[in-house]
Parts: structure tokens; sequence; C-alpha cells
């Protein structure tokens, strides 16, 4: 008997993980979308002081798990001494003494580790394995574009809420697109979309990055949309940190050298996970002439608590604009929402000031 | 002469004995800071991050007590230890951080601005030397450091001898405290948790004390001689009961954290001698015994031992531990 999968939930990447496993003969039952229901069933059977975004991937399981699956797919070590390493036995650990039935496949973060596990699982041969990753990071790629578009549009458009509008639809149809060739017509089709939006070209708009911790940045469902928000009070959006970042940090690791040599006279050491990163991107950013930056992480995330008061110095010696928020299943949209405007304001006199 | 500080926490009480004799043999000053009190905590918790945890706020107490009371702060940055395995990531940063947020900011914002780069910090320079011993042998980094502080190579190693005769001396001592202890009549309680959370008197609100007065006898998870699993040792393990009690809890999850690894092993080594209950203490916010506590809970909880889950940090009362430890003692 083949098994059902389903994997964690990552924003809308979700879409493209989906394809990948269907492509390679699986049956997939895809994670439900987090909300706050599912959040709190997370937290509920999901131990108290463990860092949020287990929690989250918890929520999203059970009720997939309901619907059938029976096979769940988890990555273990991204970038060394961070508690994701631990995921995959915790969750495993968590569902079993909560009374759910499942099989974990917890798998290594090196192109080999994965395709081994990938052939194991589906019993797909190497051309159909190939051809199944390359269709899968082809919409992936296709996805972060079109995240980009929008970060660009929003701030722009004269006609509020368009631009969220095509984007959601696209998010809605890519899920039925299946070959290639489709995809591609799918693609400029939608760019076509994207550029009958009208928009301002002239209007003077203040940037804002967002660093931090990958899966709090880049999951609009976890940080209340916090991009999306921005970007209707007029600021364009920025952020480094998505899927091909991550996955490119995997396989060329002289990234980290790089950023290690120009982060040396703040940190001389990896703390784990992305904590790094986010400093370099902060020095990025100051130096790009950015009018503020937000710091999101899950709360009591170790390599990024650890690298916060480093950012707050940074904050300090430059000026520039600086709002750390740390997300997890207590936090209320209001009181998000009560800080961001608050920080938009900053942001605005600040660019206005220079 | 130089006067070294040792801030006393945290890493400090990974080899209480080892930097003090060390530094002192080269031919230094030895400056520890007092043992935890009410005083260094607040002055902890005004200027660490919020979010980091309860045990790093105390470092940073300790640190700031230091402060111009010496030449040098040693902060080491320990990152993995001879087994390859590594410390808390917290560690990692310890020595940069110390360089740039030990310090209450005093001016108000605005005059941060206008000054720029140069707003307050630790005035007293840090110590540090980086510890993979993935990279490089502890003698070698030992040798660097001694480079730093201008002293020859014989003298370091003579100092590091010293140093290292002492470590093991103290550790027969404990061995043989701990057979002394598992003779005793009274019903035994382990504690199990990181050594700066065992020995730190005032963080743990004085736990064996009070574990004693109530008529029980309190191991430290620490003193507990371990078996390395070895494949020899495997080899040996036949019986199903034997596996059971022996392997289970090494191979229960691999850890690459050092004091997961030890503090696993050591659970194995308890768990053969007849035990009445455990406690784990955790100081509030710290990652990695949000991990470590599912797998040592469930070790106890398999083997129908009682088990406690005690959650400190600056504002835990003694009026709410006592009650919990004495209704703890009652159900065994």
């Amino acid at each position: 008997m083949k098994p059902i999968i389903t994997f964690a939930r990552w924003g809308n990447y979700t879409i493209a993980f989906k394809t990948l496993f269907e492509k390679l003969g699986l049956k997939v039952i895809p994670p439900e979308k987090t909300t706050s229901e599912t959040i709190t069933e997370g937290a509920k059977i999901a131990p108290e002081m463990y860092c949020f975004p287990l929690k989250v991937n918890l929520g999203n399981y059970l009720p997939a798990i309901k619907k059938g699956a029976d096979t769940i797919f988890m990555i273990t070590s991204l970038g060394g001494s961070c508690r994701l390493r631990y995921y995959g036995v915790v969750q495993d650990k968590c569902l079993s003494e909560a009374g759910y039935k499942v099989n974990f496949i917890i798998f290594g973060q090196s192109p080999k580790a994965l395709y081994s596990k990938l052939k194991e699982v589906s019993g797909a041969s190497f051309w159909q394995i190939l051809k199944a990753i390359y269709f899968g990071f082809k919409e992936l790629k296709f996805i972060e574009k079109l995240e980009k578009k929008g970060q660009y549009f929003r701030p722009r458009e004269k006609k509020r809420g368009k631009t969220d509008t095509i984007l959601m639809e696209t998010f809605f149809d890519l899920e039925k697109v299946k070959g290639l060739k489709e995809l591609s017509e799918f693609k400029k089709r939608t760019f076509k979309k994207l550029s009958e939006i009208e928009i301002d070209k002239k209007k003077d708009i203040p940037k804002v990055a967002l660093i931090g911790e990958i899966y709090t940045v880049s999951d609009s469902a976890i940080n209340f949309g916090v991009e999306k928000k921005l970007g209707r009070e007029g600021i364009e959006v920025h952020r480094e940190m998505d899927a091909t970042y991550h996955f490119k940090k995997i396989i060329f690791p002289w990234k980290d050298w790089t950023i290690q040599k120009k982060i040396n006279p703040y940190l001389r050491s990896t703390v784990g996970g992305h904590g790094r990163d986010a400093i370099y991107e902060m020095l990025n950013y100051i130096k790009k002439d950015f009018d503020g930056i937000i710091h999101l992480l899950p709360f009591n995330c170790m390599p990024e608590v650890t690298v916060r008061p480093i950012l707050e110095k940074i904050h300090l010696q430059s000026g520039i604009p600086f709002l750390s928020l740390s997300l997890d299943e207590q936090v209320a949209e209001a009181g998000i929402d009560t800080r961001l405007e608050a920080f938009v304001d900053v942001v605005r006199n600040y660019h206005n000031r220079n | 002469m130089v006067t070294i500080g040792i801030p006393r926490a945290l890493i400090y009480w990974k080899q209480p004995s080892f930097w003090e004799s060390f530094f002192e043999n080269l031919g230094f000053k030895v400056l520890l800071s007092p043992f935890t009190n009410k005083e260094i905590v607040q002055i902890g918790i005004k200027i660490s991050d919020p979010e980091t945890c309860f045990s790093n706020k105390v470092y940073w107490g300790h640190l700031l007590w230091l402060e111009e009371k010496c030449d040098l702060i040693f902060v080491p940055r320990l990152k993995a230890n001879e087994e390859k395995l590594e410390y808390c990531p917290k560690f990692f940063a310890l020595p940069d951080l110390a360089k740039i947020l030990v310090h209450p900011v005093k001016s108000s914002q605005s005059e941060v601005f206008a000054k720029g780069e140069q707003f307050n910090r630790v005035k007293t320079p840090i110590l540090t030397e980086t510890f993979d011993e993935r990279k490089e042998k502890f003698e070698k980094i030992l040798l660097k450091l001694g480079k730093k502080l201008k002293k020859s190579k014989k003298e370091i190693k003579e100092a590091a001898k010293i140093a290292f005769l002492r470590e093991k001396e103290l550790k027969t001592k404990k061995e043989r405290e701990f057979f002394k202890k598992i003779q005793s009549k009274k019903p035994k309680i382990v504690l199990v948790s990181h050594p700066y959370n065992l020995y730190d008197d005032y963080v743990n609100l004085g736990i064996k004390d009070k574990l004693e007065k109530l008529g029980t006898e309190a191991i430290f998870i620490d003193e507990v001689p371990t078996q390395q699993l070895t494949t020899y040792n495997l080899q040996q393990i036949t019986t199903e009961r034997q596996k059971l009690s022996v392997v289970s809890c090494q191979l229960s999850v691999n850890f690459h954290w050092e004091f997961g690894k030890e503090i696993m092993e050591e659970i194995d080594a308890i768990l053969k001698y007849k035990i009445a209950g455990a406690i784990e203490i955790s100081s509030f916010g710290c990652g990695c015994d949000a991990v470590l506590k599912e797998f040592v809970e469930r070790e106890f909880k398999n083997r129908k031992i009682p088990f406690l889950y005690l959650m400190i940090d600056e504002q835990t009362g003694e009026a709410g531990i006592q009650t919990r430890l004495e209704a703890f003692i009652d159900t065994l």
C-alpha cells in the first residue's frame, strides 16, 4: 500500500511542495491552512516551552491526519544548533501521545539524503525524481517572484486591494497547473494581468525590510500579514529570506563565509539557524538606505534572541527605525497592528528627514 | 599584578575549579564574582534581552559586578567538546554580547543618536578564546590563550597540568560522596538539570536544603558516574530487561548537545539504583530544556517513577516551590 503523505506547511510555498510529491506518484493530503483554530489545537498537544513553528505545524497536521494522511515528511538540522533538528522526533512523540498513529519520515538536509529518502518512499525512477524536483523548483521560483511583485505593486497601486485579489486568484489557480508547458503559459498570463494594474510610478515610497527567522518572515498566516499591512500603508517591503535562499545556502555553503566576514565586528561565530544572516541583512539594508527594519521571530527562538542585542546596537549606532516582534500563540492581531501603525509613523518621519 | 575576573555563573559551573587554578598557576590573581544574590540578578535582568533565558540574565549580572574591579574578564566561547558535541548555541555568542550589551544605557535615546558610535559598553577588556574541539585539541587552545597573556609554553603546560589534576581530584571526591549518598536509607530524589542551576543556591532557591529538611536525600544528576555506551558495552547487553534499562535512554534520541547526551547517560546510570522520584529544574526561556524535558520525562514516566518539573525565573516565589515540593514528597 502506498503511503498518504502530508508535510509541514510553509506559506505559499506549500503549493510547490505539494506538486513535488504528486509528481512522484504519491498520494498527498496537503496540511490545513494556518488559522487561529489550528494554532490553538496544535498548542494544546505541543510542549509548552517549544518554539512557535512546531505548534503551528502540529496544528496543520491534525486536520490532514483526520482526513486520512498516515505519513509525515519532516526535515531536520537547519544550519546547526537550532531546535529544528528535533522537530521530527518531538512531533512524532506529541502525536503518538495524543493518540494519533502516523509514520514519520525524517531526513537530513543534504540533497543526497533527500534524494535517497524520496526514492525509498515513492519507488520512482531517477529521471522521474529529477523531473519532479525540477518542476517543484520552477514553481517555487514563480511563487517567490509573485511575492516580490506583490511587494512592489501594493504601495503603488491606484485602486486599493487590486494586487492582492490577483495574487490570491493566481495562487488558487496555480494548484491546478500540472505540466511544464502549462506552467510557462500560466506565468505569462499572470504577469500580463499584473502589468495591467494601474500604478503611480512617481510616488515617493519609504522602504522597510523584514529580517529574522525564515518561517515567521515568509509565512503570512503566522505573521498576521505584515507585508500586506505595510504595503497598504504605502510602504514597500523587502525581504531576502525565502525558500530558495535557504536551499541555495545548503547547496553552496560559501555564502556563509562571506556573511561571516561581513559581520566579524559584531559576532565572531555562528549561533545556529539564521542568526548571522539577520545581522548581515540588517547591515546590508542600512547601506542601501532603507527607512526601517522589522525583526520577526517566534517567541524564544534561540538564534534570533541571541543576536537581538546586536541588532539593537546596530539600530542605536545608525539610527534606523527598528521594531522587533516576537510571535506566539498568545499574540493578538490588534496588538501587532497598533505597534505597526506606530512604527509606520516613525518610518515616514525618518524617510522625510532624509 | 594582573587580576582576571571570572563570573561565577553559567559556564563557570561546567568546570568549577579548572579556570581558577589554571590562571592562578600562571601567576595571575583571580577574582570570582560572589555567589548569586538579589542585586546581581536585578542588574542582569535590567540589561539583558527580555526573552533570553534566566541563566543568561544571571550571567550578565555577574559580569557587570566584575566591571572595573579587575583588569580582564574571562569569557570563553565554548563551541564543542572533545566528543564533538556542541554546547548551547547561546554560549557561542557570549564574548560578543559581553562586549556590546553589558551596560545600562544611561544617556537618553536622543543623545545616543547624536553621539553615534560612542555609547556605553563594558570598559574592562574581555579575555576570550574559542573552544572548538572539532578543530583543535583543548591543550592547543590553552596554549593560544596563554600566548595572549604573554606566558611561555612551559609555564602554560605546567599550569594546565595542575589544573587538570585538581579537577580530577574533585571528580573523585564527588564520586565518593555519591556512593555514600546512595547507601543511605532515606528516599532518594534525583535532581535533573544543568550544573549552573544545580549548584547555584540562589537560583534554585536552595532546593537541596529544602529536600533534605523534608527527610529525603537529594542527588544531583551530574554526580552520577557514567559508563559511556560503546560497541563493546552494547555486546555485553544480552537480556531484554537490561536492554530496557540501559540502552533505551541513550538511544531514544541522538542529541548533538553535550549536556543532552550527558544527562541521558547519567539517567541510564542512576536508573540502576532504587530511586524514589525525580525533579527536573529548568530556567525559564531555556530553549534546549524544552527539547530535553520531553525525553527526560518519558524515561521516568515509562518506569513509573514520580516526576516533577519545576521552572525557575526571577519571579519564582520561595513559598510556591516549598508547597510543590511538599506535595511531591507526599506522593512518593
